[in-house]
């Protein structure tokens, strides 16, 4: 039966414009699925820098953590991240809030997370053995065949059935398929939701990174193999962490719109200051404001165009480079095994996107009860004894260490966590430590540390 | 600094924040050229043509009105020029410097074929008029930025054709008559007068001119050959360089023997040697110091070997040989090289009691040429050179330019010639002093990122095939490039220093600081909101051409 809808045939040509994560598994599971069908397609790849550069320039501004689940599925994939890649294995959370700190030790073994750098590094930092995981997921692309083409899109248009392609320099070429993995960093959606009356391009937030320089050894007595988490009653702070890497900290505060204010009251709470050596922050050496995609593309896909990644649909605040795997795998297979028109991308890929938005919605509960115990301090004594007291013991189901764990790395779906919060025991023993923890002349109430001992050197 | 909002103040480190501004800065090749030629703005207005809204052949002729701002003979210094602009291009690193020599050529011709017309602001606007004294580069540029500023400008030259040096020394193969001749012909056209045949001191005394006119400018050259001082050097078969080339570009009677000795090791000897070689006669050159020391440019030089100069080094001549009037040899001394000089070059010293003869029938003697003061006593000051202040004032309404200032190439008489213009006409306006455009800040070595723009083929001026060069005296070797080839060529520029629409820094700012500028011109397309800056820096690092920089503090 003849198939009139556009598929991928022998010598299609595909422009991926984005050479980030997503743009780079894209062209990596493309190629190797094509070769699995003996499907000869050639896959162009448009990404201007160089990841070998230190800085903002090469770098692609995120906190940096990668779970070791999605360590584990890429090395299931062929992709095996190498060690000089990996700046510091995390093997646990401390969690700071105004009663107290607790750590968090990894649950399981494949819950263990990797801190990593996007770009080459910080700004200024020397030359180390390391390598960037962008860089290196992008020469993994290029291994397979991908070709990079090192220019700035800066424009696409529908030219008859193909989609063109225009750069900077006013390079221009026709393709089958045009796969959008810019991010939400990059001007580009923009420039094409003004085009296109039907596409909202995906709405941002300001975050904030920044980067301190410590040093390795004072980093390993201060912040140890730990990422450190504060809950702090700040209106509009979602999540804080310090990442300790290499001979540098990064910091990382999400939330709706992060300003000067904001910023402000979390330099100066106690809490914060108190994690440097000597009580004291010292300066960064490089920061920036990035945007997070807090609400999905609509909709991500179109007649041979697909939007991956940031560019379409990721988790909230979490996990982006999971997202960025999920629907870069999920729209390589639409594209290899059912077709690059709308309606292929609307049944096969589309759903993906749905999934990670409905998560998503949960995920606004979950961070809602967040904010809701960052605001009480009854409610953050009783989850601080809770954790400690999970801690403490070895064999025991650990619910609110667990909840806390995939909260913060992003290591289980939001509706996997919030259903766990449902649960009777554990919503039993919260509602325990609630109370116990706020009677009158218990210890914590008075001495705010709940008996965990964090690797760090206390001031 | 408009910038009005507060800074954010946290406990990090102020200093650390990393604002960004765009800022302009003095390319290398412009830094290098004598004239501060602009070759960044205007290959800019070629490589950027689609992007201002231009067709390729309105850029070639703003490129063009840019290009004769300062320099009204374009397709003259495209030929002659030793173009120090290409020496530092940032490009000559990565796959060679842009071939600004062969573009300017191109759009000298351009120019020519169109037969554009230079601008003039507004024609006997000013009362005062200008005499101008010789028609070199200097004297030509002083009137064309005069005429152009509305003055009236009457040149005096002493020969029947003006162009000095241009016209009497270089010889055809490197400029032909012609592309001179249109060159010169669009001053005129600017009713730019000129009194041929005039010899001041003998037709007209000097300080007539001055009674005539508000100022005048010596453009005087340096046009008088200078002697060795050997024995048998005075008579006939010994002829200066200059004179030498003077008379071959006449087309008088030949007085080039068969063998003829070209002593001196500059532009005059390579072009008095090569002049030779077309008159059928065996040239050796003799010069003082080694290779590497000839002030003469390298290509010259290389040139001349290829047209089989023998080129003798490390001697000096002591004595010609005559038998009767005629020359039959001349003897020389072998050298070696001493310590260097106050310009580092080495000092050559003779080898006691080492010498040769070499016979020949004509020597052109072409050492050193110094201002020919016929005429000019009442305002010499007895020194070698002219000694004016730096803009070129000698004394009240008297200004001077070019080589009888000192010996340079003719970008500097040019140079020389406008900067006076510019600072005579700011004296008789009593506006301010113009301020040398160079207090730009200049593009710091490396600071542009070579690795961002993509390898291009250096296009070169085509040549003529080898075994053709000394077929006609007259035959031009090198070649003006193509339309196609010049529109590649431009886009070579790295446009060190200024925004050439790059747009990585509107499409990567988080804060989405920069706007596009509908109206957008060669050099500029993003304006920059200072207070929307968030201080990553981002864009001063992804900027490859070093135009966005650190904020000055505020």
């Amino acid at each position: 039966m003849p198939d009139l809808s556009p598929t991928l045939q022998d010598g299609s040509r595909i422009a991926v414009i984005g050479g980030g994560p997503a743009g780079s598994m894209f062209s990596y599971f493309l190629l190797n699925m094509a070769d699995a069908v003996a499907l000869d397609v050639s896959v162009d790849m448009f990404e201007p820098r160089r990841f070998c550069h230190r800085g903002p320039a090469g770098c692609n501004h995120c906190g940096g953590v990668v779970s070791e689940s999605l360590v584990q599925r890429l090395a299931t994939e062929g992709i095996i991240l190498p060690e000089d890649v990996v700046q510091r294995g995390i093997e646990s959370y401390t969690l700071h809030m105004d009663v107290g700190d607790v750590e968090i030790a990894t649950p399981l073994m494949e819950k263990r997370i990797a801190a990593i750098y996007r770009g080459n590094g910080p700004r200024h930092s020397e030359p180390l053995d390391t390598e960037s995981f962008d860089g290196f997921l992008l020469q993994k692309a290029q291994e397979k065949g991908a070709n990079v083409i090192r220019r700035l899109v800066t424009d696409m248009s529908r030219e008859g059935e193909r989609m063109r392609v225009r750069c900077a320099d006013e390079f221009c070429d026709d393709y089958d398929l045009v796969v959008l993995a810019t991010g939400v960093n990059s001007r580009l959606m923009e420039v094409l939701e003004d085009q296109a009356q039907e596409f909202t391009r995906p709405e941002r937030t300001k975050t904030f990174i920044c980067e301190f320089r410590i040093g390795r050894d004072v980093i390993k007595k201060h912040f140890g193999p730990s990422m450190h988490v504060f809950l702090l009653d700040i209106p509009r702070l979602e999540f804080a962490a310090l990442i300790p890497k290499g001979d540098y900290v990064t910091l990382c505060l999400l939330g709706d719109d992060i300003d000067d204010d904001l910023m402000r009251q979390f330099f100066d709470s106690p809490e914060v200051a108190n994690c440097f050596p000597g009580g004291i922050i010292p300066s960064h050496v490089c920061h920036c404001f990035p945007r997070i995609n807090i609400k999905a593309a609509q909709p991500a896909y179109g007649e041979r165009v697909v939007m991956i990644g940031d560019s379409g649909a990721t988790r909230l605040f979490k996990d982006g480079i999971g997202a960025a795997y999920r629907t870069a795998k999920a729209a390589a297979k639409t594209a290899v095994f059912h077709g690059i028109d709308a309606d292929s991308f609307k049944t096969h890929y589309a759903p993906l996107c749905r999934k990670i938005h409905n998560d998503n919605k949960m995920g606004k509960v979950v961070f809602g009860f967040g904010s809701l115990v960052q605001k009480a301090r009854f409610a953050r004594r009783g989850v601080l004894r809770m954790t400690a007291n999970e801690q403490k013991q070895v064999s025991a189901p650990r619910r609110m260490s667990g909840v806390l764990w995939d909260l913060f790395s992003g290591s289980a779906s939001y509706t996997d966590v919030f259903l766990r919060t449902l649960h009777p025991v554990y919503i039993g023993s919260l509602l325990w430590n609630l109370m116990v923890s706020n009677l009158p002349g218990n210890a914590a109430t008075k001495n705010p540390v709940a008996g965990v001992e964090c690797d760090r050197a206390k001031h | 600094m408009p910038n009005t909002k507060a800074r954010t103040t946290t406990p990090v480190e102020q200093s650390f924040w990393t604002y960004a501004q765009q800022m302009e800065k003095l390319p290398p090749c412009q830094a290098q050229c004598p004239n501060s030629g602009d070759a960044r703005g205007w290959l800019g207005i070629i490589a950027q043509h689609e992007k201002i809204g231009l067709t390729l052949e309105q850029a070639y002729d703003k490129a063009w009105e840019k290009l004769t701002e300062l320099n009204p003979l374009p397709a003259t210094i495209g030929r002659i020029c030793p173009h120090p602009c290409e020496d530092l291009c940032t490009r000559r690193d990565k796959d060679g410097p842009v071939s600004i020599n062969a573009m300017e050529r191109f759009l000298g011709d351009w120019g020519i074929s169109r037969s554009l017309s230079l601008p003039v602001a507004d024609l006997g606007k000013h009362t005062e008029s200008v005499g101008v004294i010789g028609s070199g580069p200097a004297s030509l540029s002083f009137a064309y930025q005069m005429a152009r500023r509305g003055y009236r400008v009457t040149i005096y030259e002493r020969h029947e054709l003006p162009g000095g040096m241009l016209r009497q020394a270089i010889p055809d193969y490197r400029l032909p008559r012609e592309v001179l001749d249109a060159e010169i012909q669009r001053l005129f056209d600017m009713d730019v007068q000129l009194v041929r045949d005039m010899d001041i001191g003998a037709d007209i005394e000097i300080d007539e001119l001055r009674k005539r006119h508000t100022l005048i400018f010596l453009g005087l050259g340096a046009q008088a050959g200078r002697d060795i001082g050997i024995p048998g050097e005075k008579g006939p078969g010994v002829i200066p360089g200059i004179e030498y080339l003077r008379q071959r570009k006449q087309g008088r009677e030949s007085q080039t023997g068969t063998r003829v000795a070209v002593i001196g090791g500059g532009n005059t000897a390579i072009d008095a040697a090569r002049t030779a070689r077309r008159e059928g006669a065996q040239v050796t050159l003799l010069y003082r110091r080694s290779q590497v020391e000839m002030p003469a440019a390298i290509r010259e030089v290389e040139d001349a070997l290829k047209e089989g100069v023998q080129m003798t080094f490390l001697v000096a001549p002591t004595r010609i040989i005559r038998e009767g009037t005629s020359v039959r040899a001349i003897e020389i001394q072998e050298m070696r090289l001493g310590e260097p000089d106050d310009q580092g070059r080495c000092r050559p010293v003779p080898v006691p009691d080492q010498f040769r003869r070499l016979n020949v029938d004509t020597v052109i003697v072409a050492v050193s040429q110094a201002p020919d003061w016929h005429g000019m006593e009442p305002i010499r000051d007895g020194h070698k050179w002219l000694h004016t202040e730096e803009d070129g004032k000698l004394e009240d309404s008297i200004w001077a330019g070019g080589d009888d200032r000192g010996p340079g190439i003719a970008s500097q008489a040019i140079a020389q010639g406008r900067l006076a213009a510019e600072a005579a006409h700011a004296e008789l306006r009593g506006i301010p002093h113009p301020k040398q455009n160079l207090q730009r800040r200049a593009v710091v070595k490396d600071s542009v990122k070579t690795d961002f723009y993509a390898e291009r083929q250096r296009v070169c001026s085509p040549r003529r095939a080898q075994e053709d060069w000394l077929c006609n005296p007259h035959l031009e070797i090198d070649q003006t490039i193509g339309s196609d080839q010049a529109e590649l060529e431009a886009a070579r520029c790295m446009s060190c220093g200024l925004c050439f629409d790059c747009q990585q820094c509107f499409m990567y700012c988080n804060a989405g600081g920069f706007t596009r500028i509908e109206e957008s011109q060669s050099g500029k397309f993003f304006v920059l909101a200072l207070d929307a800056c968030e201080g990553c820096g981002k864009c001063i690092e992804v900027c490859p051409c070093s135009y966005l920089e650190l904020r000055d503090s505020d």
